[in-house]
């Protein structure tokens, strides 16, 4: 009795449940990492598995490859830029001014993350390709010399791969610029300080922690983008860290060793700027959500609003519209052109993607990989920023370098170490859905973790630590204070969770099985073996059913979501 | 039955199992010896050895290949129809990557493919010596040339074959100008406008090794400087040149011309007199198939003219078929309409492929 007394009083204290959360994520990353660490040291036959003599011949090759690495530092740092310059306009028009249509402007302004890269890359392609790009056959039909925009050069790969993998700045910027209190602001101008004097003293110095992380989250999207410099970047034989190693591991014999180094090798980029992140987090104080209740107010900007709808419309105008008008309207020809031919025009493409079972079952499969990916995500990825920002645990550190490791390597890399490692696992996943969900979670830690710590920053330890006086578990501190603080946070960490999910590619190639088959690298395989005009109808398709489950998802979470204190 | 002969020890259960999980390995290298032809029925209008009704309570074949997602659609439905109680489910990848995947699940016992089709002789080879393929001997086979399959038989056959000549945008070369010969592809007219492939592709390898023979070493070293762009795929070489944004594909394959010319693209194919790089598909039942008689009666089918019809009309496949008897392509052209360029000597093909690899990425900038 005794000890059925103690077993009902037994509650899993932070501690234990921190040391199996952070344990368990701690293994789901190091277990492939270790993986592709041993094939960056196999010097032997590269196919070997274990490898049969280890060396560090990998690493010493790598100078051949500096080109590349210098063309992927160029293009990530100049996209990088150009997507938290454009984020944080973004997110400071719509979470801190009173710009009209605010809340549809923010609900549409997050839809360039949902266009999928690849699709963007495709549409800007046949936008802006020198020859064959439409606006460039309208310069030339008006009389035009050569080409007007030429989308291939290393700064119009910069500039898709910032529109469509760097929209992601605008979510992570724009939730912690909502959980700001406006008094601050106010307080700027009622001292006498313009709007934008205080948006760049006031409002940018407080969402620093949230403008760094998705710097640093954005820069590694970046050094690990594929879709933009694959579509772009060969017509103009220029590669990158990742196009290089597709095409590594692509060749007979496939050249895993080098390929894993060259990943390695940029996961001293990520620890230094974990490093950094971690400093600055650690020497200033960003709370900004304290005991004090506040309601998030919009900054009135007078006459200012009218232009600055005009810059969200552009934005959206070039990141969403126009791509998807120039798929749909290459989706129905045969051979995409600029000036339409009635003989041109075609269903077929739709009729052919529509028949072609792995659009139908990937498109299911995604869905549904994307809705437990992000749901999962969500609870464990708020558990870990609450473990490592919060908690005062001892080793925290430590586990947030570890968590940070998939950000660090290209996705397509990261998913040739869950290979090996899966494979071998007793339990047989491999080749089914299960392993494509454990992938997403590991690969998306960084995503996840950096969304919800953005604002757990902002959130003044004060508020716990009073619950904690007041005589609340840690249980029900984590139920009543902590978790409804993170809404906001959580929320966008959900949606961006469900759209990575859905749009994921380099895991992906690796890890589909036979009867385990998601939808972009089917797009992808696509755009490989048929047509831009058929790849653009599966594109199209795709977005209309991501677009179908978010509207119902959307609707969900609005219900879910509501507010007390509003 | 005495007891004594069917008792099995749990020592006899570990040790045959740890026999079948090295059989791969143990496999490795060893010569296989020719095998005689199975017994064969006749099932529709081909010879199968496969045995038809525990294929189909297999009820499955899994199929691993490097053609393109609608192409193995085609494939795959014109078997369901001639086997609708067998589901069919397939990988699609690049050769080195497809290779790279099951040599990886093998090794790992994992045994998940049926069928392996591959566009590169050197993997396959590979793959055969590494005991990856089970040596069946097709009753189809008596229809092919033993030059058409593996040696010894049984292991891979050609299922079909691709080649390729040179093709331009009419709008972009005028006909005086355009290519007619493979050293025309080095004109300084096409620097900056023309393509070919990746070292990822066996018929990248086939036309380096071939025209190298031809022509010598110094053809390619010339031909770097026309500063050619390089893709992974036909579909994305014809949809460049057809859109104009390449001039010339120096590796244009036939069966993506004719696909580009259905959809009323503005290219003309060029077949230099001195021959067209050609190389196979070669498919094979692999060794310790989860479904091992529907996978036999897939190949069967595949190499009988029920499933080369559909290799050689299908305009996204177009493969030419290297039956004794086969019929005209959907072009109504048959292979031996053309002069085909194939190595004189595949086990110095295949010994050049570390070299191709290396040459290629360097002249692609890679």
């Amino acid at each position: 009795m005794d000890d059925l007394a103690r077993a009902r009083r037994f509650r899993p204290g932070p501690r234990l449940v921190s040391l199996l959360v952070g344990g368990a994520a701690a293994v789901l990353v190091l277990y492939p990492i270790a993986f592709l660490i041993q094939a960056s040291l196999s010097t032997g036959d590269p196919q070997a598995r274990p490898p049969d003599a280890y060396g560090l011949d990998n690493f010493a090759d790598l100078p051949r490859y500096g080109h590349i690495f210098g063309n992927t530092v160029a293009v990530a740092v100049a996209a990088t830029a150009m997507a938290i310059v454009l984020g944080f306009v973004m997110g400071w028009i719509l979470s801190r001014t009173n710009v009209p249509g605010r809340g549809t402007l923010e609900q549409l302004m997050a839809l360039p993350y949902y266009v999928t890269p690849l699709m963007g890359a495709l549409a800007w392609s046949l936008i802006g390709s020198p020859s064959g790009g439409f606006l460039n056959q309208v310069w030339r039909a008006l009389g035009g010399e050569a080409h007007l925009i030429d989308v291939t050069t290393p700064y119009g790969i910069a500039w898709v791969m910032a529109l469509f993998e760097g929209s992601v700045a605008f979510v992570m910027i724009g939730a912690v610029m909502k959980s700001m209190d406006p008094a601050l602001e106010e307080a700027s101008q009622v001292l006498g300080a313009g709007r934008l004097r205080t948006m760049l003293r006031i409002t940018l110095p407080l969402v620093m922690p949230g403008v760094l992380g998705a710097a640093i989250f954005v820069f590694a999207e970046m050094l690990g983008s594929f879709s933009a410099a694959l579509v772009l970047g060969l017509p103009s034989r220029f590669y990158v860290v990742t196009t290089a190693m597709y095409q590594l591991v692509s060749q007979y014999p496939p050249q895993f060793p080098r390929a894993a180094a060259m990943g390695v090798s940029l996961f001293a980029v990520m620890f230094a700027m974990v490093y950094v992140y971690r400093r600055i987090v650690q020497a200033g104080s960003y709370a900004t959500i304290t005991g004090k209740a506040f309601r998030a107010r919009a900054m009135d900007v007078g006459g200012l609003r009218w232009p600055l709808l005009a810059v969200c419309g552009a934005y959206l105008a070039i990141a969403v519209l126009l791509p998807i008008v120039t798929l749909a309207y290459a989706s129905v020809q045969r051979l995409a052109t600029a000036f339409p031919r009635a003989d041109n025009f075609t269903l077929a493409n739709y009729q052919t993607a529509l028949s072609l079972d792995a659009v139908r079952t990937a498109l299911w499969d995604s869905l549904l990989l994307g809705f437990g990916t992000a749901s999962i995500g969500v609870l464990l990825m708020g558990f870990l920023a609450w473990m490592i920002y919060r908690s005062r645990l001892p080793g925290v550190g430590v586990i947030e370098y570890v968590l940070m490791f998939p950000q660090a390597v290209p996705r397509l890399v990261f998913a040739f170490g869950m290979l090996w490692a899966w494979l071998i696992f007793p339990i047989p996943i491999y080749g089914t859905l299960w392993l494509l969900l454990i992938a997403y979670l590991t690969v998306f830690l960084p995503l996840g973790l950096r969304t919800i710590a953005g604002v757990m920053l902002q959130i003044d330890r004060s508020l716990e630590e009073s619950a904690q006086m007041c005589g609340a578990s840690w249980g029900y501190r984590m139920r009543t204070v902590t978790m409804p603080l993170l809404r906001p946070g959580l929320i966008a960490a959900w949606l961006l969770l469900f759209v990575a999910s859905v749009r994921e590619l380099g895991a992906s190639i690796l890890l589909m099985g036979p009867k385990a088959k998601v939808i972009t690298p089917t797009i992808v395989e696509s755009w490989f073996s048929t047509s831009t005009e058929l790849t653009a109808a599966m594109a199209l398709l795709q977005t209309l059913a991501v677009g179908v489950a978010l509207v119902l998802l959307f609707t969900v979470a609005r219900r879910a979501a509501q507010h007390p204190g509003e | 039955m005495p007891d004594h002969e069917t008792s099995i020890t749990r020592r006899q259960v570990l040790k045959t199992a740890a026999l079948l999980a090295a059989a791969p390995m143990l496999g490795a290298g060893q010569p296989a010896a020719a095998q005689a032809p199975v017994k064969s029925t006749k099932v529709l209008d081909f010879q199968t050895g496969a045995d038809v009704a525990r294929a189909e309570q297999e009820g499955e074949v899994v199929y691993y290949s490097h053609d393109g997602e609608a192409g193995i659609a085609a494939l795959l439905d014109g078997f369901r129809k001639d086997f609708p109680k067998i589901k069919t489910s397939y990988v699609r990848a690049q050769t080195g990557a497809l290779y790279a995947k099951i040599t990886a699940e093998r090794s790992a016992n994992r045994f998940v493919a049926d069928v392996l089709q591959l566009s590169d002789i050197s993997p396959a080879i590979d793959f055969q010596k590494k005991g990856g393929y089970e040596q069946y001997v097709s009753p189809e086979h008596a229809a092919y040339k033993a030059a058409y399959q593996s040696a010894p038989g049984g292991y891979f056959t050609w299922a079909g074959v691709t080649f390729a000549g040179i093709a331009y945008n009419r709008s972009k070369v005028k006909p005086e100008q355009a290519p007619k010969a493979w050293k025309d592809i080095l004109s300084p007219a096409y620097k900056d406008g023309i393509s070919a492939k990746l070292s990822t592709s066996g018929m990248q390898h086939m036309q380096w090794y071939t025209l190298r023979k031809l022509y010598g070493a110094d053809f390619w070293q010339e031909f770097a400087k026309q500063r050619p762009k390089g893709f992974d795929s036909r579909a994305q070489l014809f949809d460049r040149l057809a859109k104009g944004d390449d001039r010339v594909c120096a590796l244009a394959e036939y069966a993506g011309y004719t696909l580009f010319k259905e959809k009323g693209a503005e290219i003309d194919f060029v077949a230099p007199a001195d021959g067209l790089p050609a190389t196979p598909a070669l498919i094979g039942v692999v060794n310790r198939a989860p479904h091992p008689e529907a996978a036999k009666l897939f190949v069967d089918w595949a190499l009988s003219n029920r499933g080369q019809s559909v290799y050689q009309t299908q305009t996204i496949l177009l493969y030419g078929s290297v039956r004794n008897d086969a019929p005209p392509m959907a072009t109504g052209k048959k292979l031996s309409d053309f002069k085909l360029l194939f190595p004189s000597d595949w086990t110095d093909f295949q010994a050049s492929h570390g070299t191709f690899v290396k040459e290629w990425n360097a002249l692609m900038g890679l």
